[in-house]
């Protein structure tokens, strides 16, 4: 059955993305499978400049998740342009530049550089990361300011413009509404959630930085609740992240109407898993003769489809 | 002289394997070897992603554990510390197992004219007698200096002494001199040596500290917590001594001591 998406005016092979900060720059999966099966993969964070990171700990494990304080330790979108965008074009892989800034002057020149890069799908705004002092979580919150990065970002590009969502955004559905109208072709959603662990032993913060992003499986419902109020409430595509393991976990978002969904944290537990969330996919939409444009939304009760 | 194997390393893959046996060394300490019929090209300083085929959701992520042996009957030693080892220690033969590998950078080249010193605490031994298995066909003998809080931390001491000139410290005097392992170090640096560490961080921040103003080349095997193995999270960092990481996966785990900044002895996390 026909696995297509179409995202505004992007069309996906499938739905299944991967997440960023997850899948690195693509090419290190290449050999446990061949990326470019995928719908997409999202780029680590990119900055205007490399950045180091935080100092370890960066990351530990939690019931059902773990928690990551990486600090968007990235190449900077120079390096991506010219070393790693040459062969993932070359390798058919559909890349979306996952992207990020203290400033809307920033996230417009990281746009800018990125438009003229042949070989970008689309490009994710990440205005929702925990981790950073500044340009993170706060520009997130704010429903005008999420609207003037997305309007300024979409004045300088052709591409698809996606918005990442962060769940601590009090009100969630203000922020992607008001993405939606400065022009947003998509939003994403979620982006993890502040947590904490303290080891009793040492009596010590696990973490350098404190707290951490929590992610995985114990993110999955509250990642599912939430796109399921947008999709209610936009009328932009919502692409669906969150603790998605297996193909029964990405059935969940697309039933909630997620229109794809990103495999995250699943990478670590099985380099494979996002490969074998697509190809679940496609065996459900096979055994229950349908295509993936007609299970999307099909869980709502004011679905007609 | 040694490490004979300057073929390009192997990819990386994911296979399922089960597990062939389990020998436990008291309850703490065990050794899990698994039935590959085709092969793992594992060096030695090389280690794997593991995680039981039927752990569900916990623990989550596989753990990075050092390889013992490659080929066909690769195997792992470890050391009971929490969730994933503890599920590690209970499992038994026929036990289906993911393993990712083989992961990371090699022990390097032993310098001409060099003679090997094994600096192990507790299951740190499991690289470096890989290691020194490894040389024993070439004809070199490391000297090993082996360091556990009793008796009982000593795992595969014997086997060890096998293929080394070993020398043991216990911090409670129950085996070998009392004390911890680097006091044995100062006497040794003065020879034509090189050293090979593995083992908890302040014990490898207080060998690096001895060998640095010697000039005494000093390798670490780092073990910080990671998530993938592969250079993806960025979850393994490890402070430059020029600043900014090393990535403990990807350009480790084997790393000149000189090029860490090894702090106050914490610098790649990890317990200690
Ligand atoms: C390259 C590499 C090689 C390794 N080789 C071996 C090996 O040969 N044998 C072996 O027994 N262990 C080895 N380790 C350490 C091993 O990975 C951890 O002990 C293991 O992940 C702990 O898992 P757990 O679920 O039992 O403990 P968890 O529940 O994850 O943690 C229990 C306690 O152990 C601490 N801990 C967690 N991860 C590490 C770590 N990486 N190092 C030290 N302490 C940790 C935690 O802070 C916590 O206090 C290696 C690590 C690396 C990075
Ligand atoms: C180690 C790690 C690094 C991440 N880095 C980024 C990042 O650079 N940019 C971003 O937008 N999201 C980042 N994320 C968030 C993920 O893309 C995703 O939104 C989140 O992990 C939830 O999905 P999951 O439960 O499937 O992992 C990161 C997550 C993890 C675990
Ligand atoms: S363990 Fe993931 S980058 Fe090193």
């Amino acid at each position: 059955m026909n696995q297509e998406v179409t995202l505004g005016g992007l069309t996906l092979k499938n739905p299944v993305l991967t997440a960023s900060g997850t899948f690195g720059y693509g090419l290190e999966y290449d050999s446990f499978f061949d990326v470019a099966e995928l719908g997409g993969i999202c780029t680590k964070g990119l900055s205007l400049a490399p950045r180091h990171g935080n100092p370890p700990e960066r990351i530990c494990e939690t019931p059902a998740g773990m928690l990551n304080a990486i600090g968007l330790a990235n190449v900077g979108v120079e390096y991506f342009c010219e070393h790693k965008l040459p062969t993932l074009r070359e390798r058919g892989v559909t890349v979306v530049a996952n992207i990020f800034a203290s400033s809307v002057e920033d996230f417009v020149k990281i746009t800018e550089r990125l438009e003229r890069s042949p070989g970008v799908a689309a490009i994710e705004l990440n205005v929702s990361c925990p981790n950073v002092s500044q340009g993170g979580i706060e520009f997130g919150r704010d429903p005008a300011l999420c609207a003037q990065v997305t309007a300024a970002c979409k004045a300088v590009t052709q591409l698809p413009i996606w918005v990442k969502m962060s769940p601590e955004a009090g009100d969630i559905v203000a922020v992607a509404k008001a993405c939606e109208e400065a022009g947003a072709d998509a939003v994403t959603a979620i982006n993890t959630i502040r947590g904490m662990s303290i080891d009793p032993s040492t009596g010590r913060v696990r973490l350098a930085n404190r707290t951490g992003g929590l992610s995985g499986p114990a993110l999955r419902p509250i990642a599912l609740r939430i796109v399921w109020d947008l999709v209610g409430a936009l009328r932009i595509p919502v692409i669906g992240i969150g603790g998605v393991f297996s193909a029964e976990d990405a059935l969940q978002f697309l039933l909630a109407g997620a229109s794809a969904v990103q495999v995250g944290t699943a990478s670590f537990s099985d380099p494979t898993a996002a490969s074998k969330v697509r190809q679940g996919i496609a065996a459900y939409c096979a055994a229950h003769q349908l295509t993936v444009s007609e299970l999307i939304g099909r869980g709502r009760p004011d679905s007609r489809r | 002289m040694s490490h004979p194997d300057l073929t390009p390393l192997a990819p990386r893959r994911q296979i399922t394997a089960n597990l062939a046996r389990r020998d436990s060394m008291g309850p703490a300490y065990h050794v899990l070897t698994f039935d590959v019929p085709e092969g793992v090209d594992a060096r030695p300083g090389q280690f794997t992603m593991v995680r039981g085929a039927e752990w569900g959701d916990a623990p989550l992520l596989p753990r990075p554990m050092s390889y013992l042996s490659g080929g066909r009957r690769p195997s792992i030693l470890i050391k009971v510390v929490g969730d994933g080892t503890t599920r590690m220690a209970r499992a038994v033969p026929g036990e289906p197992f993911h393993l990712l590998g083989p992961l990371g950078n090699t022990w390097p080249e032993v310098t001409e004219g060099k003679r090997p010193v094994l600096v192990a605490g507790g299951v740190g031994v499991a690289p470096l007698l890989y290691l020194a298995r490894s040389l024993a066909p070439h004809g070199v003998r490391p000297i090993a200096l082996y360091g556990g809080r009793s008796e009982r931390d000593l795992p595969m001491h014997e086997e060890l002494a096998e293929v080394c000139d070993l020398h043991v410290t216990t911090e409670d005097g129950s085996r070998g001199e009392r004390g911890r392992v680097t006091q044995l170090l100062p006497d040794l640096l003065s020879g034509d040596v090189e050293v090979f560490t593995c083992g908890p961080d302040r014990m490898m921040a207080a060998v690096a500290a001895l060998c640095a103003p010697r000039e005494v080349r000093c390798i670490a095997s780092l073990e910080t917590p990671m998530a993938c193995g592969y250079g993806v999270c960025l979850g393994c960092p490890v402070k430059r001594a020029e600043g900014g990481y090393l990535y403990a996966c990807m350009d480790g785990p084997c790393i000149d001591a000189a090029s860490i900044d090894w702090g106050d002895g914490a610098a790649a996390g990890g317990a200690a």
